[in-house]
């Protein structure tokens, strides 16, 4: 219980840096934590404690595998999730060097031209 | 097994490739490569639209694996609506943007973006999966946040920070809502989901709901979260401006909605009042807010967020009337709006501007591309024999019927006030002398595909009519009202 209740910590810090600052690198890494929290509780869902690796061996009856194996899906779509929060991250990122050219800052209060 | 599905997905991410493989040093040869990607795979959605519509559903199980362990893809009438409508607009602003961005550096680029996009939206309308869904939903929103920003000018950098980060908590959301999925039930597929969902206590099936709701209407822009698209729409170049606000907000967004509240939890009715609550709020804000707008594509964009808000109250009000009345909105409003930023996209080309206060007397300078955005804006405005007003006057007739004759009401004046502003800017941009009136018209590759979507804006009305009514909509309809998946066997193989 105790690692979901600091996983929503990590969330809500996350939140946090998106939503509170002001400057764009920060909101860049608010939104880091807020795609790694959620990464985390797909890994979080398919874990076990003493888990074993999800791999059948010879050796090994269907029913102890089931028992034991973590579930390999969370962990095949985190890999999807990751590379979509490197996009959206590497995106930001080009984007935030082309804003300071145009506008000589990071600062999103002065980043203001569009009203209405 | 029928490949047709996935063809245009497979077509399109294989276009991308292709273009920024060979042809990215020559703008002709990616135009013509983009045009003719488009073109095969409008013609094949049409064809597998047709075998649906005749033959009903159509299932694929990806490389062959059955539903427990595979990914299904499902082709149904309603999705077959969407899907054919995007690829026949997709294929009109393609034919636009060969000549419109020669005034851009890098055209073989855009190509690329605007196929993945399109991928992305082909992939939403194919997929029965959740996963699968927010993988296709991120592929095309993140190649939309760069053709947002694609003419690098301080505004629509801005614009698409903006929409970035916004889409970010979207897709957090979203996420977030599908680990639970997988947490309580164990599944991604939609139909097994739904087989389990009726195990979960009310607070789960709210807590999912909500999570979904909120996260998918941020991306259709419904009002408390559309602070994004007045300023991505309006900086966007004229065909992405075209394709975002005609097809993208109503595939990532409103259709993926219409999937949730009608086919997902069909045991939690209650969640259509908030549909009803956004779209009555975003139905009214969109059109107060474009009255007083002075940029021209900035205006489009309001009307944008309150003709969606349209769809939201037809679809939140259910019911036959409502079903049909949302899917002919949809149908009628994706043509005009995309007719009416390629029109303002061609005004731009040649005078350089889009503010309302620099440009007079358009008529008599460029009188087709006026008299196309004319019929355009009274399109949307709803003037009689336009598709609009007939989808109009079908969701306020549901409204009525459905026991609320205040948002029929509301609905009446927000139409007014459609035509108010629109009366106000034809006056304003397009009717009024100059003196010396120079003639200078836009080219015609620009021409043409407004004025074939002119036309369809005139028939699309057609849909409703008896006898064609009962073989396209009425099946579409079908779905949204009483969905099942009972031919979907576990197992099941074609």
């Amino acid at each position: 219980m105790i690692v979901y209740i600091l996983l929503a910590l990590m969330f809500f810090v996350g939140l946090y840096g998106i939503i509170a600052k002001k400057n764009i690198i920060k909101i860049i890494v608010g939104i880091n934590i807020v795609g790694y929290a959620s990464n985390l509780l797909f890994i979080l869902l398919g874990y076990k404690w003493d888990g074993i690796a999800p791999i059948l061996t010879e050796n090994m009856s269907i029913t102890c595998f089931v028992e034991k194996a973590v579930d390999p899906l969370p962990q095949a779509l985190v890999l999807t999730s990751i590379v979509i929060d490197l996009a959206f991250v590497a995106f930001l990122a080009a984007l935030a060097i082309r804003l300071f050219e145009k506008y000589g800052t990071f600062d999103i209060d002065k980043i203001r031209r569009l009203k209405g | 097994m029928n490949h047709l599905i996935i063809l245009p997905v497979a077509i399109y991410l294989g276009a991308a490739f292709l273009i920024s493989l060979l042809w990215r040093k020559d703008d002709k040869l990616a135009g013509a490569a983009a045009v003719s990607f488009v073109f095969l795979s409008a013609v094949i959605s049409i064809i597998s639209g047709i075998d649906v519509f005749t033959n009903g559903k159509m299932l694929y199980f990806a490389g062959g694996w059955e539903k427990p362990l595979g990914i299904v893809l499902m082709l149904d009438p309603l999705s077959s609506i969407f899907l054919i409508m995007t690829n026949v607009i997709a294929f009109f602003i393609m034919l636009y943007s060969t000549v419109y961005m020669k005034k851009y550096t890098w055209a073989p680029y855009f190509y690329t973006l605007f196929m993945i996009m399109l991928a992305g939206m082909n992939g939403i309308l194919i997929s029965m999966d959740i996963f699968n869904i927010y993988v296709f939903f991120e592929i095309a929103s993140i190649a939309s946040f760069i053709l947002v920003a694609f003419g690098l000018k301080a505004e629509e950098l801005e614009a698409s920070m903006k929409y970035t980060v916004m889409s970010f908590i979207a897709s957090t959301m979203i996420l977030f809502a599908i680990a639970l999925i997988y947490g309580f039930t164990g599944t991604l597929n939609i139909p097994a989901f739904m087989s389990e969902a009726a195990g979960l206590s009310p607070v789960h099936l709210w807590f999912l709901a909500g999570l979904l709701l909120s996260g998918f209407a941020l991306k259709t822009a419904l009002v408390p979260f559309h602070s994004w698209l007045p300023d991505a729409h309006s900086m966007a170049p004229a065909p992405v401006s075209a394709i975002l606000s005609g097809m993208f907000v109503k595939v990532v967004g409103l259709y993926v909605i219409i999937r949730i509240t009608t086919n997902i939890f069909i045991t939690l009715p209650q969640i259509r009042v908030l549909l009803l609550l956004f779209g009555v709020l975003s139905m009214l804000f969109g059109g107060l807010m474009a009255y007083g707008q002075q940029n021209i594509k900035r205006l489009y964009a309001y009307s944008t967020i309150s003709q969606v808000g349209y769809c939201a109250i037809g679809l939140g009000i259910g019911g036959y009337l409502g079903c049909l009345g949302v899917l002919m909105h949809f149908i009628a409003h994706a043509f005009s709006k995309s007719l009416l930023f390629l029109n303002i996209g061609a005004i731009e080309y040649m005078t350089g501007t889009t503010e309302a206060n620099q440009l007079k007397g358009l008529n008599d300078r460029m009188p087709v591309t006026t008299l196309l955005g004319s019929t355009g804006m009274l399109g949307i405005a709803g003037v009689p024999p336009m598709g609009n007003f007939w989808s109009k006057l079908i969701i306020i007739l549901a409204a009525i019927k459905a026991g609320y004759p205040g948002i029929a009401v509301l609905c009446i004046i927000v139409a007014v006030i459609t035509l108010g502003y629109f009366l106000k800017l034809q006056r304003t941009v397009y009717y009024n002398r100059v003196e010396n009136p120079v003639k200078k018209e836009a080219p015609k590759m620009l021409l043409f595909p407004m004025g074939v979507l002119t036309l369809l804006v005139f028939i699309s009305g057609i849909l409703l009519v008896p006898g064609i009514k009962e073989k396209t909509l009425d099946r579409a309809v079908s779905v949204m009202e009483n969905f099942s998946y009972m031919d979907i066997k576990i197992g099941e193989k074609r």
